[in-house]
C-alpha cells in the first residue's frame, strides 16, 4: 500500500453544510444512502483516529464528482469517499466480479480475441443468466458488442501536415467503438491536427470506482509513461470520452503524487489534455475552426445530456455550443442531472435499481422532449440512456463530422422514439 | 445570444449568491452573453432569500426598478417573489419568532399573522429539527406582541418512512419532486388538519425543484394557504430557489462554471480582460469585456488591493483612489461601507446596477443614500 497522501484535504474545511447531499443523485434515488458528507469527511476521520467504520454503502458512491462541484468550501468530498472504498472488505463474490469489472482493458484484449463468439456468448440468455448467478451481473442489461480492435494512426501521407495531437481512444472505443474513434480522427483532421492514436490501455477509473487503487496506479503509470515523449515533443493529448479525460487531468496526478518524478510527468499530462470539444473550441477561439458545413437539407432535433465526468472538467459545455452552429441542428440541453449508469455501476445486479432510479429524471426529460436523437460523450451514458429510454444515442462528434461536406459516410439518425425500452443498447457508428 | 461556441463572453460574473444570481439575469435581459463562475451555490442552503429593505431610503436610485426587475425574474423562475418596498411582512421562523420581510417567495408570503386567524403549525413525525409544539406557543405570544390576533395550534402528521431511511427534509423535498404518492399521501395527512385553519405553516419540504405549479396544487387541494417555514441546512425552500433560478438564467443562455473557484483576475494596464478558473488538469481561462464581483462577504481576496471602497457606479478603487480596472464592477455584500443587514436587498440593487452597467445602460448606484 502506498502511505498516505500529503496533499491533505483539509477536514476542517468542511462545515456540516450539506451542500454535497443535496447534489448528490444517490441520496436522491435511495433512501438510506448516507449521502457524501457522511461517507466522505465523517468517515475519514475515525480512519484516520483508527475507528473501525467500514460500511457497503460507500460501494454505492457514483464517483459523479457532484459532491466535490457543490462544496462551497473545496473539499474533495469524491476523493475522500475514494480512500473509503480503497479501504472495504468485500464479500467474495463481489470481489471477483469488481476483480473484471476493474479492468475493462484485459477485458477487451480477451472479448476480442473473436468478437464474434464474445458477443455470441454475451448475448445467450442462460449465459447470463449464469454471469446474474455467480458474478452478479444484472441480466437486464446487454453487454455492448465487441469489435475488432482495429484503431490506428492515419496514413501520415495522405493527410495535410497539421499541429500534432495524440487521440487516447480509452476501452470503450478501443474494443467497442473503434468506427467512433475514426471519426474523432477525421474530424481532428479536418480541422488541422495530425492526430495520431496513443498506444495506451484503460485510464483506470474503472479501477477506481471499483475500489482497486493499485491496479488503477498501475495503468496511470503505464500511461504517463506511454505518452510523456508526445507530451514533451509539445503535442497535445485529446481525449472524446469525458471520463478518460476527467481521469487524464486529476486522477493521474492523485494517484501518482507520492513518486515525484511520476508525479511531474503526471501534471504535464494533465495540463496538456484536452476534450475533444474543448480543443475545437480553442481552435473556434484562434480563428482555425473548421465551419464548411454543408447546407442543411431537414432539421435535426437533438438533446444534449452533459456526463457527470463533463461538468467535472470545468470546461463548460462545448459540445452543445459547437453543435448549435451547425446547420439544421436544433439542440436542447437536457440539464436533468446524472444518469445513473456510473461506468460498470449500472452492470451492478444488486446497484442495478438505484442505477434506473437515479436516471429516472433524465429519462423523463428526454422523453419530454422527444428529440430525434440524444446526443452526449460518454458511452456508458449512451448505453443507459438508450436502456432507459428507447431514444437512440450517439457522440456528438458523430453529428459534428456529419455536418461537413465530405464524402466520410454519413450516419444516418433512424432514432426509434416509440420510448419504450429497446433491447439494441450499442449506438452503432456505420 | 450570439450562436458561436467561445471562451470570451461579454460578462463573467463571480458568485452564485443572490447579487450575482441578479445580475446574471440583468445582463442576459440586455442580450449578453453571460458567463457565471462560483466556488459554490451560494448561501441558499442556508435561508430562503427572504428580502428587507427596513434600513434602506425607499426613495434610493434604481431601487424600485431593481426590485421589479427581481420580482419579475423569481415569477418567470416559477418562485415568484411577492411584496414590494414599502411592505413589511412578518414571516415565521423555525425558532417560533417572526422576521420582518419586504418581500418573500410566494410560499412563505401567507406567513404573516395579519393574513390568518386560525394556523396550525404542522410537524412530522421523526422530523427532529422542526418542534411544532415549541413554534406554535412562541408564534402565539409573538403574533399577540405584533397586535394580532392570530392563534396558534401544533399538529403532527405522520408520513410513511422508507426501510432504512431517517425522516429528514432533504429526503422529503426529493420525494415531493419525485413522487406523485407522496404528494397526495402528504394532501391526505393534511386534509384533515386543513377543514378547521386558514394557514398550514410546515417545515419546508414542497420540493427541490418544484415551482408554482406544484406547489399550488396542494394549496388548491387543501383548500387552505401554505407557508413553508425554512429548517435546518439544507434549507429546501432556499435551495427551490437556486434550482429554479440556474434552469432559468441557463435557458436564457447564461453559461454556468459552478464549483470552480476564480484563481486569478487577468488585470493588465487598468482593464480585466478575464479570469484564470482552477480547473482540472490546468486553469481554464475565460475572457470577457466586464467582470462582475459578487463573492460576498468572506473572499474578497481576489482583487490586487486588500479593502476597497467603490465609485458610483460600483467600480472598486484602491486605499489611493483610483479605480482597480475601469471594467471591473462589485456587487452583493462585498461592498463594504454598506449596511451588511440590508438583506439580500443591496444584493439585489447593485447586482442589478451591475449587470445593466456590463449592458452599458447607466443605472446609478447613489452611495450613502441608504437610510
Amino acid at each position: 500500500m502506498r502511505k498516505d497522501r500529503k496533499d491533505e484535504v483539509s477536514l476542517d474545511n468542511c462545515l456540516k453544510c450539506t451542500d454535497c447531499n443535496t447534489a448528490c443523485p444517490v441520496v436522491t434515488a435511495h433512501p438510506a444512502y448516507p449521502g457524501p458528507k457522511r461517507l466522505g469527511p465523517e468517515l475519514e476521520r475515525m480512519r484516520r483516529e483508527g475507528i473501525e467504520c467500514d460500511t457497503e454503502w460507500v460501494e454505492y458512491c457514483l464517483g459523479c464528482h457532484r459532491c466535490d462541484l457543490a462544496c462551497p468550501n473545496q473539499v474533495n468530498v469524491s476523493e475522500l469517499i475514494a480512500r473509503a472504498k480503497a479501504a472495504h472488505k468485500k464479500t467474495p463474490v463481489r470481489r471477483l466480479r469488481d476483480f473484471w469489472l476493474a479492468r475493462p482493458g484485459l477485458l477487451g484484449k480477451l472479448n476480442t480475441i473473436v468478437p464474434e463468439v464474445t458477443n455470441f456468448s454475451l448475448g445467450l440468455k442462460p449465459v447470463r443468466k449464469l454471469m446474474s448467478m455467480f458474478m452478479k451481473i444484472t441480466p437486464e442489461r446487454k453487454f455492448p458488442a465487441y469489435t475488432k480492435p482495429d484503431l490506428r494512426t492515419p496514413n501520415v501521407v495522405a493527410m495535410n501536415k497539421g499541429e500534432r495531437v495524440v487521440f487516447f481512444p480509452g476501452c470503450f472505443i478501443q474494443y467497442n467503438q473503434p468506427e467512433l474513434g475514426r471519426r474523432v480522427l477525421e474530424l481532428l483532421e479536418l480541422n488541422g491536427f495530425q492526430p495520431e492514436v496513443a498506444s495506451t490501455g484503460c485510464c483506470g477509473v474503472p479501477s477506481l470506482a471499483n475500489g482497486n487503487s493499485e491496479e488503477a496506479y498501475k495503468r496511470a503509470t503505464a500511461n504517463v509513461n506511454s505518452m510523456m515523449e508526445a507530451v514533451n515533443s509539445g503535442a497535445r493529448i485529446v481525449t472524446a470520452c469525458s471520463s478518460c479525460g476527467h481521469m487524464l487531468k486529476t486522477g493521474f496526478a492523485h494517484l501518482l503524487e507520492d513518486d515525484p518524478d511520476l508525479a511531474t510527468k503526471a501534471a504535464k499530462i494533465a495540463a496538456n489534455t484536452y476534450d475533444l470539444a474543448e480543443l475545437l473550441v480553442a481552435q473556434q477561439d484562434a480563428g482555425k475552426f473548421n465551419t464548411r458545413f454543408a447546407p442543411a437539407t431537414a432539421t435535426l432535433k437533438l438533446a444534449y445530456h452533459a456526463p457527470c465526468h463533463q461538468k467535472s472538467q470545468g470546461i463548460g459545455r462545448p459540445w452543445y455550443h459547437l453543435l448549435r452552429q451547425v446547420p439544421g441542428v436544433e439542440i436542447e440541453d437536457l440539464n436533468a442531472g446524472c444518469c445513473g449508469m456510473s461506468g460498470t455501476f449500472g452492470f451492478k445486479e444488486e446497484k442495478y435499481p438505484v442505477s434506473m432510479e437515479v436516471g429516472g429524471e433524465l429519462f423523463a426529460a428526454i422523453s419530454a422532449t422527444a428529440p430525434q436523437a440524444v446526443v452526449t460523450e460518454c458511452a456508458t451514458c449512451q448505453m443507459q440512456i438508450e436502456h432507459g429510454t428507447g431514444f437512440k444515442a450517439v457522440h456528438p462528434a458523430i453529428v459534428l463530422l456529419n455536418a461537413y461536406a465530405t464524402d466520410a459516410k454519413q450516419y444516418s439518425f433512424t432514432a426509434d422514439t416509440s420510448g419504450k425500452p429497446k433491447d439494441d443498447n450499442m449506438p452503432s457508428c456505420a | 445570444m450570439s450562436n458561436v461556441a467561445s471562451n470570451h463572453f461579454d460578462v463573467i460574473i463571480a458568485g452564485a449568491g443572490v447579487a450575482g444570481l441578479t445580475s446574471a439575469a440583468a445582463a442576459a435581459s440586455r442580450g449578453l452573453r453571460v458567463a457565471l463562475v462560483s466556488s459554490g451555490p451560494g448561501t441558499f442552503v442556508f435561508g430562503a432569500g427572504c428580502v428587507e429593505i427596513q434600513n434602506m431610503n425607499s426613495k434610493t436610485p434604481s431601487l424600485a426598478e431593481a426590485i421589479a426587475f427581481f420580482c419579475k425574474l423569481t415569477d418567470l423562475a416559477g418562485c415568484g417573489f411577492y411584496g414590494a418596498i414599502d411592505e413589511h411582512r412578518y414571516i415565521p421562523t423555525i425558532l417560533g419568532s417572526f422576521q420582518a420581510v419586504s418581500l418573500a417567495p410566494f410560499y412563505m408570503w401567507n406567513g404573516d399573522p395579519s393574513a390568518s386567524n386560525e394556523v396550525a403549525v404542522v410537524g412530522i413525525k421523526g422530523l427532529s429539527s422542526f418542534n411544532s409544539q415549541f413554534i406554535a406557543e412562541r408564534l402565539a405570544t409573538h403574533a399577540s406582541d405584533l397586535g394580532q390576533s392570530a392563534a396558534y395550534v401544533a399538529k403532527e402528521i405522520a408520513l410513511s418512512v422508507e426501510p432504512g431511511a431517517i425522516p429528514g427534509t432533504l429526503r422529503f423535498g426529493h420525494r415531493y419532486d419525485r413522487e406523485p404518492r407522496f404528494r397526495e399521501e402528504l394532501r391526505n395527512a393534511l386534509k384533515p388538519i386543513a377543514s378547521n385553519v386558514d394557514l398550514i405553516a410546515l417545515p419546508g419540504i414542497l420540493g427541490l425543484k418544484s415551482g408554482r405549479k406544484e406547489i399550488e396544487w396542494l394549496e388548491r387541494e387543501l383548500g387552505c394557504m401554505i407557508c413553508e417555514i425554512p429548517t435546518l441546512p439544507p434549507s429546501i425552500p432556499g435551495l427551490r430557489l437556486f434550482n429554479r433560478l440556474e434552469v432559468h438564467l441557463r435557458k436564457i443562455g447564461v453559461e454556468f462554471f459552478l464549483g470552480f473557484p476564480i484563481q486569478q483576475l487577468l488585470i493588465k494596464e487598468g482593464r480585466c480582460k478575464g479570469v484564470l478558473l482552477e480547473t482540472p488538469g490546468r486553469p481554464q481561462k475565460i475572457t470577457s469585456e466586464t467582470l462582475i464581483l459578487a463573492t460576498g462577504q468572506f473572499s474578497g481576496k481576489l482583487l490586487p488591493t486588500p479593502s476597497f471602497s467603490f465609485t458610483t457606479d460600483l467600480r472598486p478603487v484602491d486605499s489611493t483612489g483610483a479605480v482597480i480596472a475601469d471594467n471591473i464592477f462589485a456587487a452583493g455584500a462585498i461592498l463594504q461601507n454598506t449596511p451588511a443587514h440590508a438583506g439580500n436587498a443591496i444584493a439585489i440593487l447593485t447586482g442589478y446596477v451591475c449587470g445593466m452597467a456590463a449592458a452599458g445602460v447607466g443605472a446609478q448606484y447613489a452611495q450613502g443614500s441608504q437610510g
